[in-house]
């Protein structure tokens, strides 16, 4: 289908559709339609298993979230309007979602496709901690850290320009213009310092508005990745609406992404698989996502591994990866940070829910919940991409024992706040190598994965 | 609790707020102290709902039905108190928003919620919130404290600027207190920028409220 026609669709429904104040937008067609949703389709996981192994409630999940999202629409805030689809509308455009896209280009190209939770093809790695805090002095040599690992496939900035000429960033000011346009030159610099020029850029990552993002529009590839996020739960507005416009007209890859909070508007566990399922339908029917993806955040940890989130991951994907060929992309958030072995556990059972529940591309590891200044190495990376390569050599049965070896390992550390140290720290900043201290850590552990019949390499 | 709250205490959980306004008249009738009504039923109901989000037994839409009713709740009994001449409700006048360039709402919603049912009387600036409009709100009611909000880094700035604000204006430099908290926020920031203090969740945010207000929770 036309994209241009899909995007003057959206745009008509977010001017014309009916009209609903927020609040009840919130209560009504979030959280009481997530509830009557559930109980219509009898959605209900109790279970000890992190992994799903229950087809059927996949299956349900699905078709729960198509029917909630035709119900809750998509709040526009500018508008205070509904973008609203039918049931009928939502699952013909489902199927025009691309099934493979290119990311990058030459020797550093990248083919994602869609993956089932038993495929024999790895998740993409991006490895990268995601906007990571940091001083400029480092932007640098940490980008180096990750883009040297040969098992990071695609790589988006990992720490945030904080200041330009010594002045603090500000959104929507010309500073926000000036750091976006810095940040994709950079980037581009340390590409080329790594020998991969050709690798994909994702971003802009420091334009939180649209101003900085649509200013760099000049300096895409085609091949490059256009993240937007929306705004929890469900929700857009005229700025992320101006970003997806400005990919469309660039013929560029969209990389849409939604973050739901556990226990906010979604409530628990049940009625998240539905909410999760749905928004990620959303983002691919509505915002036109080429890859879409999301970090779902628990409000007392700001992490992604908890229990009940990687339950929640592994059903809604599998919902997703067994009744569709949207590309979904998950960005995993630990507690644990670098030179902590808490994180390096954490990283064993986020890959191995995400191998085996069918996302196509794994971004992080993010490690002490992604604000900590400095906290991101390109360690971490090279770990998740051979915990990645190695999760597909093992079947889901196998893959759900050493997820709870894992998460046993680093439960109870979670309220400890292991945040580790900054790259500084345990890298040597000149050589970009990690010290002693980091490495035995990473040895240990990878060693102990092995142990438990992971088939690192 | 003793046994003649507990019908009330049922209709806040459930966010019936007609049930909760015939319950509270009937306690009215049989010459409860509509205080008692407060300290002994609803302040312990919204404490163990509180406590029960902290370990995610309930969630936020839990606590916004329950926020409703005892929104309904104050508005029919504070004005009875005030005729009989009886105070001991009020805790504190706060402001909570996100600051400039900021959307992200449900973490601010939370605490405002939160503090709102907790007793504190919160005006909710919502999102996207400039640093002289929250000075001003600050300066219209006197407010005791003031909460930011920012999940996005370049927004930080702008929560340092309200700060920085408030801590020069004259009106409220010497009653005003602030609190922060959001994803780029850590206590360390919070001290080196002049807030009062930081609170990482709703339930940290209530805590610290009482504390900077010296109030006992």
């Amino acid at each position: 289908m036309n994209q241009r026609a899909l995007l003057f669709d959206v745009i008509r429904r977010s001017i014309e559709g009916p009209i609903v104040a927020e609040q009840d937008f919130d209560m009504n067609h979030i959280y009481k339609n997530l509830k009557k949703t559930v109980k219509k389709y009898n959605i209900h996981l109790e279970s000890n298993s992190i992994i799903n192994f229950d087809d059927e409630l996949a299956d349900k999940v699905w078709n729960a979230a198509i029917e909630f999202l035709a119900n809750s629409g998509i709040y526009y805030k500018d508008t205070g309007r509904i973008i609203q689809f039918t049931e009928d509308e939502i699952r013909n455009r489902i199927q025009y979602a691309p099934k493979e896209a290119q990311y990058g280009e030459g020797n550093d190209k990248v083919i994602e496709r869609a993956r089932t939770a038993d495929d024999p093809n790895p998740c993409i790695s991006m490895g990268s901690s995601v906007n990571v805090p940091c001083e400029n002095k480092y932007f640098v040599p940490i980008m180096l850290s990750y883009l040297q690992e040969p098992l990071v496939d695609i790589h988006c900035p990992t720490t945030n320009l904080t200041t330009i000429n010594g002045m603090e960033l500000r959104t929507r000011t010309p500073l926000e213009i000036l750091a976006s346009w810095e940040e994709v030159e950079l980037y581009r610099h340390v590409a080329k310092m790594a020998g991969r020029p050709g690798i994909c850029y994702n971003g802009v990552g420091i334009s939180v508005s649209d101003v900085g993002q649509l200013s760099a529009a000049h300096l895409m590839r085609p091949y490059d990745s256009h993240c937007v996020g929306i705004i929890s739960e469900l929700k857009a507005d005229n700025s992320i609406m101006n970003k997806i416009t400005q990919t469309v007209l660039l013929d560029g890859q969209c990389t849409p992404y939604a973050n739901p909070i556990y226990g906010g508007l979604g409530g628990g566990l049940d009625t998240q698989l539905v909410l999760l399922t749905a928004e990620m339908i959303a983002l691919s029917v509505v915002f036109m996502g080429t890859t879409v993806g999301t970090t779902p955040t628990h409000p007392s940890f700001f992490s992604s591994t908890t229990k009940e989130i990687l339950q929640m991951v592994s059903v809604a994907f599998q919902a997703i990866s067994r009744n569709s060929h949207i590309m979904t992309r998950l960005t995993h958030t630990m507690v644990g940070g670098p030179a902590t072995k808490t994180f390096l556990y954490e990283i064993i059972a986020s890959c191995l829910v995400a191998t085996k529940s069918g996302l196509a591309r794994l971004q992080g590891p993010r490690g002490a919940t992604g604000a900590i200044e400095g906290a991101c190495t390109g360690l971490e990376a090279r770990f998740q991409g051979e915990v990645l390569h190695a999760a597909v050599k093992i079947d889901r049965e196998k893959a759900e024992e050493i997820v709870q070896k894992a998460y046993a390992k680093y439960k109870d550390d979670l309220d400890k706040k292991p945040y580790g140290k900054p790259f500084w720290e345990i890298y040597d900043v000149d050589t970009i190598q990690p010290k002693e201290e980091w490495l035995n850590l990473y040895e240990e552990v990878r060693a102990e994965a092995i142990e438990w019949g992971l088939p690192i390499i | 609790m003793e046994d003649l709250y507990l019908p009330l205490k049922e209709a806040i959980i459930d966010g019936e707020v007609d049930d909760a306004l015939n319950e509270s008249q009937g306690l009215l009738d049989q010459g409860v102290n509509p205080l008692n009504i407060f300290t002994d039923c609803v302040e312990p109901t919204i404490n163990e709902l509180g406590e029960q989000f902290s370990r995610l037994e309930v969630f936020l839409p839990d606590l916004i039905i329950a926020g409703d009713v005892v929104t309904a709740l104050q508005e029919k009994l504070l004005p009875i108190m005030k005729e009989l001449n009886i105070s001991g409700r009020e805790k504190g006048k706060g402001i909570i928003a996100t600051v400039f360039g900021d959307l992200h709402d449900i973490g601010k919603n939370m605490v405002s919620l939160m503090l709102d049912i907790n007793g504190f009387q919160m005006s909710d600036l919502g999102v996207d919130v400039a640093p002289m409009a929250i000075v001003k709100k600050a300066e219209e009611i006197n407010a005791d404290f003031v909460c930011l909000s920012a999940l996005m880094l370049p927004s930080l700035p702008y929560m340092k600027e309200t700060i920085d604000l408030i801590k020069n204006n004259a009106k409220l430099k010497d009653h005003t207190l602030i609190m922060v908290g959001g994803g780029p926020v850590t206590e360390t920031w919070a001290k080196s920028h002049g807030a009062d203090g930081y609170a990482d969740d709703a339930i940290g945010a209530v805590r610290l409220a009482h504390e900077l207000l010296g109030i006992s929770n």
